[in-house]
């Protein structure tokens, strides 16, 4: 418990550190949405939805792409020896659940400023966010850890996460459709356990998968 | 001999192959109707119903009896009817004044029993208008013929769907790819996990035969969908959910390929493959089994209508598809088993 | 040898549905898309054929290590 926190607080330094990588996130979310403003000036709804969750799912691969690369060899072997990979695991997936979220504020913020705000049911619009947040975090986070065991890891991180993202993607698109009134479904609290079941799954499968990938 | 003895699971898969494809194209389909004209008349009228009999024998049978039947237990019997050939008959209707229904047209479907053939059923065969609703007067009308004493015969015979006709074959060559590929990549999680327990290049080994020839399945189930696709659904691809989480499924596993190539130590390519095959496996069991079922699909067993346990799938049919399963899967086995055999040899070179 | 193989195959395949019908003056059973079948077994037949065809050239790579050493 204790060396989670000690590693989270290390994974905070190094991002206040090297504030340009964060930075270019942010830049990159708002470049796209003044883009998409620009070229649409009016944002139909539909387009709102997509644009959202896709500055989401791109921030998040560019921002996770280097969580588990800038952990060069000599410091995981010093981190191996220091604490178990468990704590690692977990103090990542915290740190990019924590950087996702930010991010999706941040792009919900700059959606609404430019486009206007359709959200008809905040409540599940923001409980979608949430666990969808969490479900590209924790996806991402794990195929980033095993695209850094490969050469050409940008490559990699994207054939390898898309295919997985995908149900996730399309069963978050349809929640937020629904928040967004654009379709009127009976099947809410379905899909909601759906995201939820693939979240656990998902989690489960990194807590258990991990260890064997850290012993190098 | 002892290679016989010690090989007898791949022989058994080609005899179980051999009998299925034998027994999958001879075997023929039950009786039924492909064409009723005309499709619409009027109430009160004679009208003279061609249709068009599929397997059937109508100049060697010694009688043909038909029927239009309505919802509940209304019928009417043919007047007269006259046999144009084994495969065409003509039925002549004389149609009451009215129907017994409270609308101003009805539904019926055309009953035939023949002593060789048996009885056989088109649905939504003729639809009669009528002028005026008189649910009394339709009912004594209707209910004058009774449809009894239907012959039963007991063939060895597939169903007969009006959409699928002879296709339904293809539920031996089609669903079974993908029970197989489905056997092969737990085959390869089994190695898998057996390999991340205790790191041996012989697990490595076969669970990249095993994806190898899953993967293979999965094309194959793929073209062989797209291909019995074109038939019912009108194209090759539909973009239904069902083919195209299939698709996304493919492409996870041509992932696995890709992310092998990666890297090039031995020990890091075999523990990193073998977690990403795991994950790939836990990822495809929602691709294929859970989103399908959420949205609407054309695909049998999603959006609501039934897969193998309705009509589609009757106790002739099984008898031949379980064992097609496990003929298809003991030749994905096989086939897993010489891509392995090969690595090993090269890996063994590489020494 | 390869050849006659596969104009036997070709002519059970054709020849096959014809004896089970009973009727041969529609091809492949066009009415019944009985083709669609023997479509989808020739897909499999050709997937089959194309990863012998792979697993062939990787032997033949073996077999050259083994002459050259």
């Amino acid at each position: 418990m204790n060396s989670i926190l000690v590693l989270l607080q290390k994974e905070f330094t190094l991002e206040f550190r090297q504030k340009y990588a964060i930075g270019g996130v942010f830049l990159y979310v708002f470049s796209t949405v003044f883009i998409v403003y620009s070229a649409f000036i009016q944002i139909p709804v539909t387009v709102w939805n997509v644009q959202f969750w896709l500055i989401i799912l791109f921030a998040a691969v560019n921002a996770f792409l280097k969580s588990f690369v800038s952990e060069n060899n000599d410091k995981q072997l010093y981190l191996y020896q220091l604490v178990s990979p468990l704590a690692v695991i977990i103090s990542k997936l915290i740190y990019n659940l924590l950087i996702l979220l930010m991010i999706t504020g941040l792009a919900f913020l700059a959606l609404v400023l430019l486009a206007g705000n359709p959200v008809r049911d905040a409540g599940l619009f923001f409980l979608t966010a949430l666990v969808g947040a969490a479900g590209i975090s924790i996806a991402f986070t794990f195929i980033a850890a095993i695209a850094s065991k490969g050469s050409n890891q940008a490559t990699l991180m994207a054939i390898l996460g898309f295919p997985v993202i995908i149900p996730i993607l399309l069963t978050i698109m349809k929640l937020s459709a629904n928040a967004l009134g654009l379709i009127q479904d009976t099947a809410i609290l379905s899909d909601l356990g759906i995201l939820l079941g693939l979240d656990a799954l998902l989690l489960s499968l990194t807590l258990l998968l991990f260890p064997f990938l850290w012993k190098d | 001999m002892s290679s016989i003895k010690k090989d007898w699971w791949k022989w058994l898969g080609v005899l179980i192959l051999t009998l299925v494809i034998l027994i999958g194209l001879l075997v023929p389909l039950n009786p039924g109707i492909t064409q009723v004209s005309p499709s619409n008349a009027a109430s009160g009228t004679t009208v003279s119903v061609s249709a068009n009999g599929y397997n059937t024998f109508f100049t060697s049978a010694k009688s043909i009896r038909a029927w239009l039947k309505l919802a509940g237990d209304h019928a009417l019997g043919a007047k007269s009817q006259e046999i144009i050939s084994d495969n065409e008959i003509i039925f002549t209707f004389d149609l009451p004044q009215s129907l017994p229904v409270d609308q101003l047209y009805a539904e019926t479907a055309l009953v035939i029993d023949s002593d060789i053939d048996g009885a056989f059923v088109r649905p939504f065969a003729l639809s009669i208008n009528q002028k005026e609703v008189n649910v009394e007067l339709g009912e004594q009308a209707w209910s004058v013929d009774k449809i009894h004493e239907l012959t039963e015969t007991n063939h060895f015979r597939y169903p007969f769907r009006n959409i699928l006709v002879e296709t339904i074959r293809n539920t031996y060559f089609h669903v079974p790819l993908w029970f197989g590929m489905i056997l092969l990549f737990l085959g390869s999680v089994i190695h898998s996990i057996k390999f991340l327990r205790k790191p041996d290049e012989l697990s490595d080994q076969k669970a990249v035969g095993f994806v190898s020839a899953g993967v293979l399945f999965g094309i194959m189930g793929l073209v062989t969908g797209a291909i019995w696709a074109k038939f019912p659904w009108g194209a090759f691809w539909s973009w239904d959910v069902k083919q195209n989480m299939s698709a996304i499924c493919m492409l996870i596993y041509a992932a696995y390929f890709v992310l092998r190539q990666s890297m090039t130590d031995q020990d890091r390519r075999a523990r990193v493959s073998a977690v990403y095959n795991l994950f790939a496996f836990m990822a495809m069991i929602p691709l294929l089994f859970v989103i399908p079922r959420l949205t609407e699909s054309l695909h049998p067993g999603n959006g609501g209508n039934p897969a193998l346990g309705g009509e589609d799938l009757d106790n002739t049919m099984r008898m031949i598809f379980y064992p097609a399963i496990i003929g298809w899967t003991l030749l994905g086995v096989w086939m897993a088993q010489l891509k392995w055999r090969t690595l090993r040899i090269e890996s063994r070179l590489r020494e | 040898m390869k050849k006659r193989l596969f104009g036997l195959a070709a002519f059970l395949l054709y020849t096959l549905p014809m004896m089970a019908q009973g009727s041969t003056d529609d091809f492949f059973r066009s009415t019944g898309k009985l083709y669609v079948v023997v479509a989808a077994i020739l897909a499999i037949f050709i997937g089959i054929v194309i990863y012998l065809y792979n697993l062939d050239r990787k032997i033949k790579n073996l077999e050259k290590q083994i002459k050259n050493e």
